[in-house]
């Protein structure tokens, strides 16, 4: 059966995939109805959410919300699994280059309050533990570490410390001080080489002084040292190159993606779908070949689309650059029911997006990569990133959305917002997205109403 | 010139020998978090030192690294135009070599930085006269912290991170009360009322382990007159001492803390943070637990001074220790 592309909510969901399963779906392992997530796992966001309406975004939910599950099954079949904080997207390339290793990021319990609509507690718990509201919604991890009900233990723990936000450098060490030891290595902030400097290039045209990329080289092969131990198995250069060519794979596609969405006249694929699939980047949601599979699902799905000239956004909807993830789902449905569609994004982990160099020894290439993390530079230059994209995108608004507590968002969104409107005076605002948004629903829809109106008006000026 | 320092760990022995006056920012007078309408969630502290970089046109103002904040601080007062300021990259970690690494090369380049605004090249024999002179000033100043009175303490550590001069703290009177120790970041000339207030409450902080009292001492640097390299003595004499809440990990706060608040007969700690300070406010339920002791956070905003809903609350605390 074909259909249209369009949203669905979840009970249309439940239609759509009976009628899916009628008409012969192919699904992995981890698939099912959608509605099972809510059902079993109390995620009771879904129940509020808008779901883009193809096989392949149902495979991408599905792998989405099953990650735990996999998890759990890897180590039941003997696997090692590394929890790594903070990096976005480095160690986990490492750790997926050796065999029986799995990583994932605690940090991604951030979620967890969201999509269970805060039926779990967790930041509850979290305060009976010493970190409060006033926190980064990450604060859930704490507690998911502590009651063990949302990802296995991990066999090894390692941060990210240093140019790092500091609510969730406090929250990572009140983890240590609770009796989970954590391998910490040192993120040095990212700087321009001084005259006379040896420079090194960086994914994503940016530049850092040598002396700065052999640190985290350094720090990285530690990292490698203790992933190798863990293994029982050296991570030489061959295994990490190879690492790297799978991992750019996924990022290729993931470029090819987002491409071919935000630069769509009108939108292929909803908003939130595509925030999901890049998140994908950073750890490969535990399973490196399968995120290939599903963002290669997408992308068919998406090259389909645009051929035939279809969408799930009006054409005429006003084109948005968003800047940071946002804690709370439901904000991205909102964009687009009011009028707005993703043009670009950078959601902290554009350099989980940028290909690793290839043609570089492996661990100086990650090193660079890591370097390249928009959270560690100069806010500056992850402003001219921002810029950059808007133009190439042709962005006619910026959104800067906070996450509430998070040390960084106290003073970013103000220099990226007077650089935003210095250098391309779009009109841009900063909102802030609790984990559950909706008692904050009329005041962020007017808000977004409003930039949204303005900039339909810059059309006709 | 002046040279403003942000961090008690930044070694202002290094901005001397380049022949530049180091000034520990706290203690500058013109110095002051205001009533100023801040962005949520921006430390006042952080603003403050943003807004001091602005506003002076024949001095330098170095940042660190040490907090979100001031890191991204200093993005914002390069956005506004001020060219005399630094950022200085103080490590987190302290147990490898790259950490020690990185802060060589920052104070190496913190050195080009103050040559370029008009500093001296050191030579090694300038900066173990600094050094010998700074030694000197710490290890009379730890010496006297348990001895002064909490005021005079706080004020004779502020002169030494002002010009490097030691003046003697006047000596406590002995007496009856309860002991306290005043943990958190940094603490200014408008805040020490609060010490006062502890005292005609019953109490002492007999413990300053503020950003800017005792912890903010290294103790004196390994070094002779046949010491041929001080820059190496400096390097390894500030990595090997830091102590502080931003430190991954950071037990080093810990290990300093604990022979102190035992041998001084601690009965309470009161956590000083500035509002939007996660890394310090963090800490308050592992002082509880690894101590054992009553925590009570006190929140420095941004109106001068302290404000007084924390003295009611620092008046229940100390009331409620008798």
């Amino acid at each position: 059966m074909n259909l249209a592309p369009c949203k669905l909510n979840l009970d249309e969901w439940d239609d759509r995939y009976e009628q899916l399963r009628q008409n012969g779906l192919r699904e992995p392992g981890y698939g099912g109805p959608l509605r099972r997530h809510v059902v079993r796992e109390n995620n009771f966001r879904l129940e509020k959410l808008q779901f883009d309406n193809s096989p392949a975004a149902l495979r991408l939910w599905n792998f989405l919300l099953t990650e735990n599950e996999r998890l759990y099954q890897a180590r039941a079949n003997g696997d090692k699994i590394v929890g790594t904080m903070k990096d976005l997207g480095t160690v986990p390339v490492m750790a997926y280059a050796l065999p029986g290793v799995r990583a994932f990021y605690p940090d991604g319990a951030w979620w967890t309050p969201c999509l269970m609509e805060c039926g779990d507690h967790l930041l509850q718990q979290e305060e009976t533990m010493g970190l409060d509201v006033s926190f980064c919604p990450v604060r859930a991890m704490l507690p998911a570490f502590e009651n063990g009900e949302h990802f296995p233990k991990p066999d090894l723990l390692v941060c990210s410390t240093g140019a790092v936000c500091d609510d969730f450098s406090a929250i990572a060490q009140r983890l240590e001080h609770l009796g989970h030891s954590i391998l910490w290595w040192e993120m040095p902030r990212r700087r321009q080489p001084a005259a006379g400097e040896t420079a090194c290039a960086l994914p994503g045209n940016l530049t850092a002084p040598k002396c700065q990329v052999d640190c985290v080289r350094t720090e990285l092969q530690r990292v490698g040292t203790a992933l190798g131990d863990l293994a029982g198995k050296t991570l030489d250069d061959a295994g990490l190159a190879a690492g790297i060519r799978v991992a750019n794979q996924a990022r290729r596609l993931l470029d090819s993606l987002r491409r071919a969405v935000y630069s769509a006249a009108a939108a292929p694929l909803p908003a939130l779908e595509m925030l999901v699939a890049e998140m994908l980047a950073i750890h490969f949601c535990s399973d490196r070949e399968e995120t290939i599979a599903v963002l290669e699902d997408l992308l068919a799905e998406v090259q389909l689309r645009v051929r035939q000239n279809q969408s799930v956004i009006n054409a005429d909807a006003v084109r948005i650059f968003w800047v940071n993830p946002v804690a709370d789902l439901r904000a991205m449905n909102l964009l687009e029911e009011l009028g707005g569609r993703i043009c670009g994004s950078d959601y902290m982990f554009t350099h989980a997006l940028d290909l690793i160099p290839e043609n570089l020894p492996p661990l100086e290439a990650l090193a660079r990569t890591a370097l390249a993390d928009p959270m560690v530079g100069p806010t500056a230059s992850r402003a001219a990133r921002i810029v950059r994209e808007c133009q190439a995108g042709h962005a006619e608004a910026v959104v800067v959305s906070r996450i509430p507590g998070a040390s960084h968002c106290a003073r970013e969104g103000e220099i990226i917002l007077e650089i935003v409107r210095q250098k391309i005076g779009i009109p841009a605002i900063e909102l802030e997205i609790p984990p559950v948004c909706d008692a904050m629903l009329p005041t962020l829809g007017s808000r977004l109403q409003a930039l949204i109106e303005i900039a339909r008006a810059r059309r006709q000026g | 010139m002046d040279v403003f320092l942000s961090s008690p760990w930044i070694p202002a022995e290094w901005i001397r020998a380049h022949g530049l006056q180091p000034r520990g920012i706290w203690s500058a007078d013109n110095y002051q978090p205001g009533a100023w309408p801040l962005s949520a969630g921006v430390c006042a502290f952080a603003e403050a030192t943003v807004r001091f970089a602005g506003a002076q046109t024949n001095s330098a103002v170095i940042f660190s690294t040490a907090c979100d904040q001031l890191r991204r601080g200093f993005d914002a007062a390069m956005l506004r135009g001020q060219r005399h300021s630094f950022l200085f990259n103080l490590p987190a970690t302290w147990q490898t070599t790259a950490a020690k690494e990185i802060f060589r090369s920052e104070l190496e380049r913190l050195g080009q930085f103050l040559l370029a605004i008009g500093g001296r090249e050191p030579s090694p024999e300038m900066l173990r006269q600094e050094m010998v002179q700074s030694n000197r000033a710490r290890k009379q100043l730890i010496e006297s912290a348990s001895a002064s009175t909490p005021r005079g303490f706080a004020e004779a550590v502020a002169r030494f991170h002002w010009d490097g001069v030691f003046l003697p703290p006047p000596p406590a009177t002995p007496g009856n009360h309860i002991p306290i120790a005043l943990v958190g970041g940094p603490f200014l000339a408008p805040h020490w009322k609060l010490l006062d207030e502890i005292e005609a409450l019953g109490g002492r902080a007999v413990l300053n382990a503020t950003e800017t009292g005792e912890r903010s001492l290294c103790p004196p640097f390994e070094l002779d007159a046949a010491t041929r390299n001080p820059f190496d003595i400096l390097v390894r004499g500030c990595c090997d001492h830091i102590v502080d809440v931003f430190q991954r990990p950071n037990t080093r706060l810990y290990s300093w803390l604990k022979p102190r608040l035992a041998s001084r007969h601690v009965r309470g700690i009161v956590l000083w943070h500035f509002t939007g300070c996660d890394l310090w406010r963090a800490e308050a339920q592992t002082l509880r637990e690894t101590f054992g002791l009553p925590v009570l956070l006190l929140e420095a905003g941004g109106e001068p001074g302290v404000a007084p809903r924390e003295l009611n609350r620092l008046q229940a605390f100390v009331e409620i220790l008798k």
